[in-house]
Formats: C-alpha cells, sequence, structure tokens
C-alpha cells in the first residue's frame, strides 16, 4: 500500500501536470515554470523534483495528448471503420485539446527538437491508421486512387490552415465545433469516389 | 496488454501478433514473411519508405524521424546505445 507521503507526491505531480496544460493552452509555450508554479500553488523548485527539466515535462504534456488519440484510433482502425470514422474521430479528440494544439502547432519551432520529434512522432501514428483506412477504401473503390501522403497532408493541411486562423474563423467559439461537419464532408467530398 | 518491442503498436488480438501467435512480442507489421523479427536494418528502412509514402516527407528527415522513433523501442535500444559507446571511443 502507498504511503501518505507517496500519495500526496503522485498528486503534487499531476497538479502539475494539469495546471502546466492549462497554462500553455492559454498562453502558450513562451508561458514560464514559474507561473505554472504559482498557479499550481507549488514552489518553483517543486516543479523540478517532479519533471527533471521544462523539456521532460513538455514531452510528458504531448505524449499524453499523443497517447489519448492513439488509443482512440487504433480500435477504430481494428474495426476497419471507415474514413468519415477517422476524420470524426480525429477532430473529436483535437477539438478536446484545441487550444493546446494550436499553440503547439503555431509555436513549433519554439520548441527544442527532442520535443518536436514527440509531435512528429504522434503524427507518425495518426498517418499510420490512417494509410490502413485509405488503403482499405481504394482497394474497395470508395476512395479515388490518390497517392495516401498527399490526402493525409490534405486533411492536414486544411484543418491547420482553420486552427492557425482561428482568429479568423471563429474568433469567440471553439473552432472544431463550428467547423468539423464542414471540413469533414469537404474532404470527403475530394476524395469519394 | 502488449505493444510490440519493434514498433510500439498496441496488440489487443491474435492477428496484431507475428503469425498471429500471442507469445510474442512483436506484431505483424514488423514480422518477415516466416515470422521472424525483422532485423534492425530491415525496420529502419521500412520505416523511412513507410513515412514517404504516407506523408511525403523529404528521405533524410523521414531516416532522422525513423531513428528518433526506433531509439525509444525495447527491441532498438541496445543496438543505440552501442552505437553511442562506439562513438565515444
Amino acid at each position: 500500500m502507498k504511503s501518505k507521503r507517496q500519495i500526496q507526491k503522485e498528486n503534487t505531480k499531476i497538479k502539475i501536470f494539469e495546471t502546466a496544460y492549462k497554462i500553455y493552452s492559454e498562453y502558450g509555450f513562451t508561458a514560464t515554470t514559474a507561473m505554472i508554479a504559482k498557479e499550481a500553488g507549488v514552489s518553483h523548485g517543486t516543479i523540478f523534483v517532479h519533471f527533471s527539466s521544462v523539456n521532460e515535462l513538455l514531452t510528458c504534456l504531448i505524449e499524453s495528448f499523443g497517447a489519448d488519440l492513439a488509443l482512440e484510433i487504433h480500435d477504430l482502425t481494428e474495426k476497419n471503420d471507415s474514413i468519415k470514422k477517422l476524420l470524426e474521430t480525429h477532430l473529436n479528440i483535437l477539438s478536446k485539446h484545441e487550444n493546446f494544439y494550436i499553440h503547439l502547432i503555431s509555436e513549433k519551432s519554439l520548441l527544442p527538437e527532442d520535443v518536436r520529434m514527440t509531435l512528429v512522432n504522434i503524427q507518425f501514428n495518426f498517418a499510420f491508421h490512417f494509410n490502413r483506412i485509405i488503403e482499405g477504401e481504394i482497394q474497395n473503390h470508395t476512395v479515388k486512387s490518390i497517392p495516401v501522403y498527399m490526402v493525409f497532408n490534405t486533411w492536414i493541411g486544411l484543418i491547420h490552415y482553420y486552427l492557425l486562423n482561428k482568429d479568423l474563423f471563429s474568433p469567440d467559439e471553439p473552432l472544431l465545433k463550428r467547423y468539423s461537419l464542414e471540413l469533414i464532408a469537404t474532404l470527403l467530398e475530394l476524395i469519394k469516389k | 496488454m502488449k505493444t510490440c518491442i519493434a514498433c510500439g503498436m498496441p496488440m489487443k488480438e491474435a492477428s496484431d501478433f507475428a503469425s498471429e501467435d500471442t507469445s510474442k512480442d512483436y506484431c505483424v507489421h514488423c514480422a518477415r514473411p516466416d515470422g521472424s523479427m525483422q532485423s534492425f536494418e530491415e525496420r529502419k528502412a521500412n520505416m523511412i519508405n513507410f513515412i514517404i509514402k504516407t506523408q511525403g516527407f523529404d528521405e533524410k528527415v523521414a531516416t532522422k524521424i525513423a531513428e528518433s522513433n526506433m531509439k525509444k523501442l525495447p527491441a532498438w535500444k541496445a543496438y543505440f546505445n552501442k552505437q553511442s559507446a562506439n562513438m565515444s571511443r
């Protein structure tokens, strides 16, 4: 059984993790660990008791988002679901992390290389499942025979353009909630036979 | 739930495992046609080709991504440790 002290330690780590997620989602990656400590109600040094560096904290946050996406997408691919369902699930997960994700893609160049690589790996994982489903649909003649990377990049390009310009498309409300259906319908219209 | 030691894919169903053998630690995608696990070089080449095919990246970038991905996986960790040990000599 865990001691009271161990439980307390774990709770502090969770608190730092959740606060960091909130702060980065709101202010982006220029936010400081001092801001996170203040909001979490812990001393600055406490953050580094639980995370050896800012990089480790960032990597943990991005990996947690990636794990969320990976789990849902994997289940879906196993069921050999449609591309429509895959796109819906993708946007559903991104929608849950919308502000965090917008900062991730717009401030990518500010992140250290190893942290950026974590993001690349998440995209790689999504591309793996995207490929399986698209290939299945091309074989079934339900999707046009377009190179998988072009279909993938058209999709990512489309949603990133909207997300990066949220101030123009949806300044006052979550963007994906407003545009998901239209974005999905448009991609399907372009690729379906 | 097991995850593939060579690519990290979660393996739930028997069809996820190499030769549908659930005692195996690697998945169907990381197996050779005879069921044995692909070598480091085979796996790396497959991964590079896969990245180019699915995301259209430049080959140099795809190589870097494949290596960074493999570094985190139990099947290849020793390979990278050996490489860095050789480099520091």
